[in-house]
């Protein structure tokens, strides 16, 4: 195992491999930062390239575009409020806020550095444990993804902005909206009125950018909010100090996010939303976390990317892919005559170490490029307020449609913006909204599964073959009591 | 090394952007004058998205023309198959699908569009034959066992596949019907989770693609019970069609579709385009890297075979949904 790791080591060290993770990871992050481009088309496009160049480069490659490609989908969520993804949610709530103090490079140096942290902890965490945590991600089935779930979703409610009875009311809508559409178990349709648009559903995209996005650039053009200027015109670096102060903060993120990557079927979302509302239980100023926290930026951002590591566990040791990330990696290892599996490290243990031991120099790689490109993205949001909120609101129209060309789409996007300003207007948090929008369907999925496993008899299934879920299902609203309960002692905003 | 590889990626992209030159060079009178767009009604990271990867790669080719891949999913992959449906019939629209989106989904809902009347198949590039799959330590050690354990206990044994009426789903139920038995269905999303649950215990039997399965199989973790066809994909396991199952159950077909109505000499062109594809050295290199086959019919063969889909699907549903 030692000598297959050196030998790993030896393989990576190439300057092929590092150029072209450069590039990746910095075509990557431009992909991610353009609201309606995935990282994963980005991958998709560019996996044929990676069938002609040499394992130990294309995939390093591929896995460039993707770790780029998350962060930069950070990019618009910190300067415009419009996270792209649900993954960036958490990271917009104090990156903008911080923007609008004119901090706007400060959060994307947090951003930058807390993702690199917890991406790295995770990744060495992940090579060290491989076969624990392989071992451990077949202990969660559907019925205890279904429990994990509803206590995140709990946890959402309990700690975000506004008050727990209207993040509750925010989150049931949210779960309501995530049924209208086609019934993902038995294929009925359910609130669609015959319309053929809402058949697959209302799009996350749209909601996400005018339920964050909209309110903001109306507050900016009705209200003239003002974009700080007080810093100069770059505004200022992260100092170490600051760092320093959130580094507690970003180890607790780290682990969190990586416990979730373990469990397949969470993801980041999840991960971001858990590291955020756990940093602000255990702060004392938690009436800042919203307002513009640096740790807010830290505890989203390090627990998203400390998920990487453990979810390409499935697919190197099972040659399983997780979700379509992984679908990709799976493809451009076949491609390349690597079979992952459970022989892939006794017959190809070098070369996988040399892949994951390149994936650890893509974040310390990444490091420099996203500082480097930083000054760039934060001189955005510097452009003359009258130049800017047209071109955010051709990015919010634009990005809305390019996901899926539907015109439906720009249509839900003007409704969900409305949506959004009366929200704002009724001091509704639209957080809780989109999280149980996002997380709704997964659950729901999670239990028509778990109903379908125990064939007719439910109780009697998780009793006889599930006690460790039927006890996380028992224990979960109880430990969402008393969160709920301790989170009303603390003062919210 | 370093200069070759930067040499190999000059060439993909040489290759990638051939088009963009091609539509740049001579105007051509004939189709196709611009580039031309496959929709897929599935999302990215797919099979199929991989397969349309090397296909609109290398396909410009023999068209002059470039292929630009749009990725609608929606609805089970209604919403990208409408889509063409509503487009002119200039061949500049085409779907890339397979075959229980398209003769499968008419006969469970009310569709926006007849996938008979309203598309014509150009070419079917290649399918995919489902095995089914125990783990190694599981006690059905032939099909036989399995069924005759199901017609023991009926619906205790489960069996995790990649989503209702989906390519590992309809198959089981086919199968179930054939020789009488049946099995607990539990969907996964995707054949991975599913084949995930199997090897986690949640479930006692799954399908998978050979593509999919090669590592485990040779690892000794599971075991295949029958292959789909009539021909033996591995020496010592029986065939659907020698375990009493016969007909078209189990393949999935990845086929092109145009609008009907397109002119028979877009089809024409087409057609030869695809015959040509097939036959290029580095398309078949980069399948073959995917673990793909590539097993073409043109559009009047495959239209044969999704007559018989029609019908045995039509059946299928009316006997699942009668229950």
């Amino acid at each position: 195992m030692l000598d297959q790791f050196l030998e790993g080591f030896a393989m990576a060290m190439r300057v092929d491999t590092f150029v072209l993770m450069g590039a990746g990871l910095f075509g990557g992050m431009l992909v991610g930062a353009l609201p309606g481009f995935t990282t994963l088309m980005a991958m998709a496009i560019l996996l044929p390239i990676s069938f002609f160049l040499d394992p130990i480069v294309g995939i390093p490659f591929l896995l460039g575009v993707y770790k780029g490609g998350i962060f930069g989908g950070s990019i618009p969520a910190i300067l415009v409020s419009m996270p792209g993804t649900g993954a960036a949610v958490a990271t917009s709530r104090d990156g903008y806020a911080l923007t609008k103090q004119g901090k706007s490079r400060k959060a994307l140096d947090m951003a930058l550095f807390s993702s690199v942290f917890g991406d790295t902890a995770s990744d060495i965490f992940t090579i060290f444990m491989i076969f624990p945590i392989a071992f451990l991600v077949m202990q969660f089935g559907p019925p205890e993804l279904f429990a994990v779930l509803l206590l995140s979703l709990v946890i959402i409610a309990a700690t975000s902005g506004s008050s727990t009875v209207k993040s509750l009311i925010m989150m049931a809508v949210g779960l309501w909206l995530s049924f209208i559409g086609t019934d993902p178990l038995g294929g009925v349709e359910r609130f669609t009125f015959g319309l053929f648009d809402l058949k697959s559903g209302i799009p996350l995209l749209p909601m996400l950018i005018g339920v964050f996005a909209i309110p903001e650039i109306a507050g900016v053009v009705i209200r003239n909010e003002k974009v700080k200027q007080l810093a100069s015109l770059m505004g200022e670096r992260l100092t170490f100090r600051e760092f320093r102060g959130t580094l507690k903060t970003i180890c607790r993120s780290t682990v969190i996010g990586t416990g979730i990557g373990i469990i397949p079927g969470l993801g980041q979302v999840v991960a971001a939303m858990m590291g955020y509302a756990a940093a602000k239980n255990a702060s004392d100023h938690p009436e800042t976390f919203g307002q513009g926290d640096l740790e807010g930026v830290a505890a989203a951002e390090a627990a998203n990317n400390a998920v990487n590591g453990p979810t390409m566990v499935p697919l190197l040791t099972l040659g399983i892919p997780g979700d379509n990330v992984t679908a990709i990696l799976l493809g451009a290892f076949v491609a390349q005559g690597l079979r992952p599996g459970p022989q892939l490290f006794e017959e190809q243990g070098a070369t996988v170490f040399a892949i994951l031991i390149a994936m650890v120099f893509a974040n310390l790689m990444f490091l420099v490029i996203g500082y480097l490109s930083i000054p760039f993205f934060s001189r955005l949001v510097r452009i003359k307020t009258s130049v800017l909120i047209p071109v955010v609101i051709m990015f919010a129209f634009a990005g809305a449609y390019v996901f899926r060309s539907d015109t439906f789409d720009l249509l839900m996007l003007v409704g969900f913006g409305i949506f959004g300003l009366i929200a704002k207007a009724g001091k509704f948090d639209v957080m809780p909204m989109v999280m149980g929008f996002i997380l709704g369907p997964p659950m729901e999925y999670a239990f028509g599964q778990t109903i379908a496993m125990g064939n007719g008899s439910t109780l009697a299934f998780l009793f006889d073959e599930r006690i460790a879920a039927l006890m996380i299902l028992v224990a979960t609203p109880m430990i969402g009591l008393l969160l709920w309960r301790r989170m009303k002692t603390v003062p919210s905003d | 090394m370093l200069k070759s590889t930067i040499k190999r990626v000059a060439a993909t992209a040489v290759a990638a952007g051939f088009a963009v030159t091609a539509s740049l060079g001579a105007a051509q009178a004939e189709y196709p004058e611009k580039p031309i767009t496959m929709v897929i009604p599935l999302g990215a990271g797919g099979s199929h998205d991989l397969n349309a990867r090397v296909i609109t790669s290398i396909i410009p080719t023999y068209l002059n023309q470039a292929m630009i891949v749009r990725l609608t999913p929606g609805s089970g992959g209604q919403k990208g198959t409408q889509e063409v449906a509503n487009s002119a019939a200039d061949g500049y629209t085409l779907l890339f699908t397979h075959n229980y989106i398209d003769m499968l989904q008419q006969h469970v809902e009310n569709l926006p569009y007849d996938p008979m009347e309203d598309f014509i198949p150009i070419a079917r590039v290649n399918y995919a034959p489902a095995g089914i799959v125990v783990r190694a330590d599981s006690p059905y050690q032939t099909f036989d066992d399995l069924v005759a354990a199901a017609q023991a206990n009926p619906d205790s044994i489960r069996m995790s596949h990649s989503g209702n009426w989906g390519a590992f789903f309809v198959p089981a139920a086919q199968i179930m019907k054939a020789r009488d038995f049946s099995l607990n269905l539990v969907p996964y999303k995707g054949g991975g989770p599913a084949l995930q649950a199997l090897l986690a215990g949640d479930s006692d039997v799954t399908m998978g693609f050979p593509s999919t399965l090669g590592s485990l199989l040779d690892a000794g973790t599971i075991r295949v019970l029958a292959t789909a066809g009539s021909e033996r994909m591995f020496d010592d396991v029986p065939t659907l069609a020698e375990v009493g199952v016969e007909g078209d159950i189990g393949f999935m077909h990845r086929v092109v579709l145009a609008p009907k109505g397109t002119p028979d000499d877009v089809v024409a062109t087409l057609t030869d385009a695809f015959g040509k594809l097939v036959e290029d050295k580095t398309f078949t290199r980069m399948m073959g890297r995917l673990n793909e086959t590539i097993d073409l019919l043109d559009g009047a063969e495959y239209q044969a075979m999704r007559q018989e889909q029609d019908a045995a699907y039509a059946d299928l549903v009316k006997v699942l949904t009668s229950q």
